[in-house]
């Protein structure tokens, strides 16, 4: 099992390295000299040479790479060009919100996702199955930017019962992150409805009928767990879309996160912000997965004997 | 497909019970029983059709054109004269929206076949040969699926640039990872049936038996998965062009639209809500028919 | 003799899209207290629809039809699931054909036997446990405590039949229904369960086996119903039964393994196959496949008669005979 861990983190760091290594050369093929490009044509080139090489921009690429690697281990990401700041520390301002935002929705995803493909399983062909299912549908099919306005629109700008934008308290997050989990809530829905439907089904839940359990208890001991599998592997490809509809998301609710960052890197064509970001939202969605493999060892005896 | 392969035909007379392989579907029997078991996939089909024409038929279908502006008439309401209304430069909206929809079916449709086509290609590739290929190849797909897709999709679009050829790219990039995995998994499941292991023994060339045996039985899937990346690509176009990297103005695209609609959001909503309800639209309308297709093609709930 | 199960003109089936469709048609048999009774039939003949209609057990759409289900004289047709459900695992019990599949794959082995007392009986779980560990002991389970730590792909086929059958009759159930036990496993260990079955039988524990394999049924049944097309067709005791084995499907059953162990030249198999539940005959089920076939075979459906110490039949080739 250590051994399981262990190789799984190597892994991890391995992936994140080639991942660091991607984004640095993406963005060194921007053609023409970055610092030119943000600053514009019309300051003198003395200038734009002096600060390129004070940043080091004038090396070759093999440098730049390692030395970027080698600060980003010390937790230092450079200087935002356009924000004159270290990338670091916005970052650790940011993060929080987006942490927040992600938890929230996330926690939003998973709670509805499960209780409404439950639902939906054992009641199949009801009523509620079908209202289950097609906001879940819905949820699938509304681009997260729709979704963030409509909430906006209705419950901050016609009913005043939450604010329309920024972070005040902890009622600022809710519209933001139903915005952001119904799309996950309803893949997890969708997958719990058809993955325990197929359960229901097995062998061993006729054993377990047999033995004198009713349906809840037959459901809780038996297909729920069964069932957990899949979701938890789909959980932890929901973390990287959680983070991409952040992107969205805060940048209508004008949540300060690391989404909103990466949008104002990009508009002040920011490349150290924009590395910074990308690097650290992936190496988040790295870690989740680490997260939900271990899981799933957890969760599934075959896996963990196997390996 | 020709069918003169002698161990496909052996596989058929035999009848192993062991693996349940789809039936060689012909076009017709799918769409039947599509149209049998789910109604709302026909009709979201239709949709589709109907987006299809109005996207083709765009400059016939209307009186204006994309770009042409009218200063005098900013904002309008919907009207029998602009039946969507007009946008803050005096365009009909209706108008952007139909050519709008060439914008946003061209992507779906273009970078899913190509990262359709590559995914399966590195996939087949990937599952059959193993080893140091499969390695490799899988711990790009994990490079791939680590990064968020929207980050990922917003460092390629600034290095590249905004533009329909640059979106292709970047959607290709960004979706044939997931394809490749599940193609490669499906690889796995094939090979272990005995014709495969039959056609292996006598020799056939490797480069055959992934042409002959595993891609035609992976074209269920793919289908499916072509189907659903289709909105997905959509929906990610939409939410570049609602961040101002995908599509530039003047051209129109949906997500762009709902982009420069939203400072209005409150004095003239439907500037950037007819836009989302037509994305919204077309997206349920490729899920339905995914979903669909998916009962009707996929061998295991099939045989239930 | 005391009757521990007493099933009366079942009937059960599913309600197509027009009509009724019987999988199980007017079956009545008895098991009757330490006895092992055997149903035999091809697969699709109803016998694990009769089982499970028994257990209560049926998978929607299918339903029991009609007819009286007895558990110790109880009727278990119409009763309330929470009764039944309090009669399933410790008065009656059942274990299933294929051991690599009934068993939850995420739970370790103890945990399930443990399951069917903790269920039925407030009881620690450290006496839960000590119990299994017995019984999984009893019913020939080596190192059974270490085996109570195992999940179930850890262990063989014949360990996790065994297992079942602990979790089936660690709460000593009246009535044990079988279905299939040892079609999935190889002859050394169908021999070695079958054997077990007669030393759970001794104890009182009436057993229903169901099988397709007459050799089965021969070594471990002192009665035997054989089930055709979702009806019983013949029933006799086992040595009357293949002594003198009446029905022609029945001498059609027995003749073809007669043939495949008597080394015979030809193999002796029963033309055709079992029909469609959808395209039943409407006169005897057998009749399509009957080479003494008699038109009122076609027409009308034979009544079960019988031809001699509770010898009962079902055939016109003996009605004429009790009748005369």
């Amino acid at each position: 099992m250590l051994n399981h861990i262990l190789r799984r983190l190597l892994q991890a760091v391995l992936v994140l390295a080639l991942v660091a290594l991607l984004i640095f050369l993406m963005l060194r093929v921007v053609p023409g000299n970055p610092i030119a490009t943000m600053m514009g044509e019309h300051v003198d080139p003395a200038v734009i040479e002096r600060m390129t090489s004070e940043l080091g921009l004038d090396q070759p690429i093999t440098v730049q790479f390692f030395r970027y690697i080698l600060d980003a281990m010390k937790g230092d990401f450079g200087t935002s060009y356009s924000m004159g700041k270290p990338v670091d520390g916005l970052i650790r301002t940011a993060f929080p919100n987006t942490l927040i935002l992600a938890l929230c929705a996330a926690l939003f995803a998973w709670v509805m996702g499960i209780i409404c493909g439950t639902v939906s399983a054992v009641r199949k062909n009801s009523v509620l199955d079908r209202l289950f299912m097609g906001f879940s549908l819905l949820g699938v099919s509304v681009p997260v930017f729709m979704a963030a306005m409509m909430l906006q629109y209705v419950f901050a700008y016609h009913l005043h019962w939450l604010d329309i934008s920024g972070v005040k308290n902890w009622k600022s997050f809710i519209l933001p992150a139903v915005a952001l989990g119904w799309n996950s809530a309803g893949s997890i829905s969708r997958l719990v409805r058809s993955t325990l439907l197929e359960i229901l089904q097995a062998d061993y839940i006729d054993t377990a009928r047999a033995k004198g359990r009713g349906q809840a208890g037959v459901l809780i001991f038996h297909a729920m767990r069964n069932a957990m599998l899949p979701v938890v592997t789909m959980m932890a490809l929901q973390l990287s879309s959680l983070l991409s509809g952040a992107v969205i998301t805060e940048s209508i609710f004008a949540i300060n996160g690391i989404g909103r960052l990466a949008v104002q890197a990009i508009e002040g064509r920011d490349i150290p912000l924009l590395q910074g970001t990308a690097l650290f939202s992936t190496a988040l969605v790295i870690l989740g997965n680490l997260a939900a493999d271990l899981l799933y060892g957890v969760l599934d005896p075959r896996i963990r004997k196997e390996s | 497909m020709p069918d003169n392969d002698p161990f496909r035909k052996k596989e058929n007379v035999s009848g192993q019970a062991g693996d349940r392989l789809p039936e060689p579907d012909g076009f017709r029997s799918i769409v039947k029983r599509l149209a049998g078991e789910n109604k709302l996939a026909v009709f979201s089909f239709a949709v589709i059709l109907l987006f299809v024409l109005a996207a083709v038929l765009a400059p016939v279908l209307t009186p204006y054109t994309e770009k042409q502006m009218d200063l005098r008439h900013r904002l309008s309401p919907p009207s029998p004269e602009h039946l969507f209304g007009t946008d803050e430069g005096g365009r009909d909206i209706l108008t952007r929206m139909l050519f709008g929809s060439r914008v946003s079916l061209l992507i779906g449709v273009v970078p899913s076949l190509v990262s359709m086509l590559l995914g399966a290609a590195l996939g087949i590739v990937s599952g059959y040969a193993g080893g140091k290929t499969d390695t490799v190849i899988m711990r790009l797909a994990d490079l791939m699926l680590a990064f968020p897709s929207m980050l990922l999709a917003m460092v390629i679009m600034y290095t590249l640039g905004g533009g329909l050829m640059n979106i292709f790219l970047t959607l290709s990039l960004v979706n044939w990872a997931g394809v490749a995995r599940v193609v490669r998994s499906e690889t796995l499941r094939i090979i272990k049936t005995e014709y495969v292991e039959a056609a292996r023994i006598t020799g056939v060339p490797g480069f055959r038996i992934m042409l002959r045996h595993i891609l035609p039985n992976c074209v269920p899937t793919m289908l499916v998965l072509f189907t659903l990346n289709i909105p997905s690509s959509i929906l990610t176009e939409s939410s570049l062009s609602f961040l101002g990297l995908g599509i530039q103005p003047p051209d129109a695209s949906w997500g762009l639209m709902v982009n420069t609609g939203r400072q209005f959001l409150y004095s003239a909503p439907w500037l950037s809500l007819i836009p989302s309800a037509a994305i919204m639209a077309i997206v349920l309308a490729f899920n339905f028919l995914g979903d669909g297709l998916a009962d009707v093609l996929d061998p295991y709930r099939k045989n239930q | 003799m005391h009757n521990i199960l007493e099933v009366r003109h079942l009937s059960a089936g599913f309600s197509a899209r027009k009509s009724e469709v019987k999988a199980v048609d007017d079956v009545s048999l008895l098991v009757p207290e330490g006895k092992i009774v055997g149903i035999v039939g091809e697969s699709g003949c109803g016998k694990s629809m009769t089982a499970r209609a028994v257990m209560g057990l049926i998978r929607y759409p299918g339903r029991v039809i009609s007819g009286s289900v007895l558990l110790d004289g109880r009727e278990l047709v119409g009763m309330p699931e929470k009764e039944k459900r309090a009669l399933r695992g410790s008065k009656m019990s059942m274990i299933f054909q294929e051991p690599m599949t009934s068993l939850n794959p995420v739970m370790k082995v103890g945990r399930q036997v443990e399951e069917a007392i903790r269920i039925h009986e407030k009881v620690s779980r450290e006496e839960a446990a000590h119990r299994s560990v017995e019984i999984l002991t009893s019913v020939g389970v080596p190192e059974a405590e270490k085996r109570c730590l195992c999940y179930p792909h850890q262990l063989s086929g014949g360990l996790r039949q065994r297992v079942m059958i602990a979790m089936a009759m660690i709460l000593d159930p009246r009535l044990l229904i079988a279905d299939e036990p040892t079609t999935a496993l190889d002859v050394t260990v169908e021999a070695q369960i079958l054997q077990l079955m007669r030393t759970l039988s001794s104890g009182g524990t009436g057993i229903l086996l169901i099988s397709h394999d007459l050799g089965v049924i021969a070594q471990v049944c002192d009665h035997v119903y054989v089930m055709y097309a979702g009806r019983i067709v013949e029933s006799a005791e086992t040595a009357e039964l293949f002594d003198r084995p009446l029905h022609p499907y029945t001498r059609g059953l027995l003749n073809s393994v007669r043939s495949l162990r008597g080394g015979g030249d030809v193999l002796d198999t029963i033309p055709g196959v079992v029909p469609n539940l959808m395209r039943m005959p409407a006169g005897c089920g057998f009749s399509p496949r009957c080479l003494e076939c008699r038109e009122e075979c076609v027409r009308d459906v034979p009544r079960l008669v019988d031809e001699g110490d509770g010898h009962l039949i079902r055939c016109f080739l003996y009605e004429g005979e009790a009748a005369e």
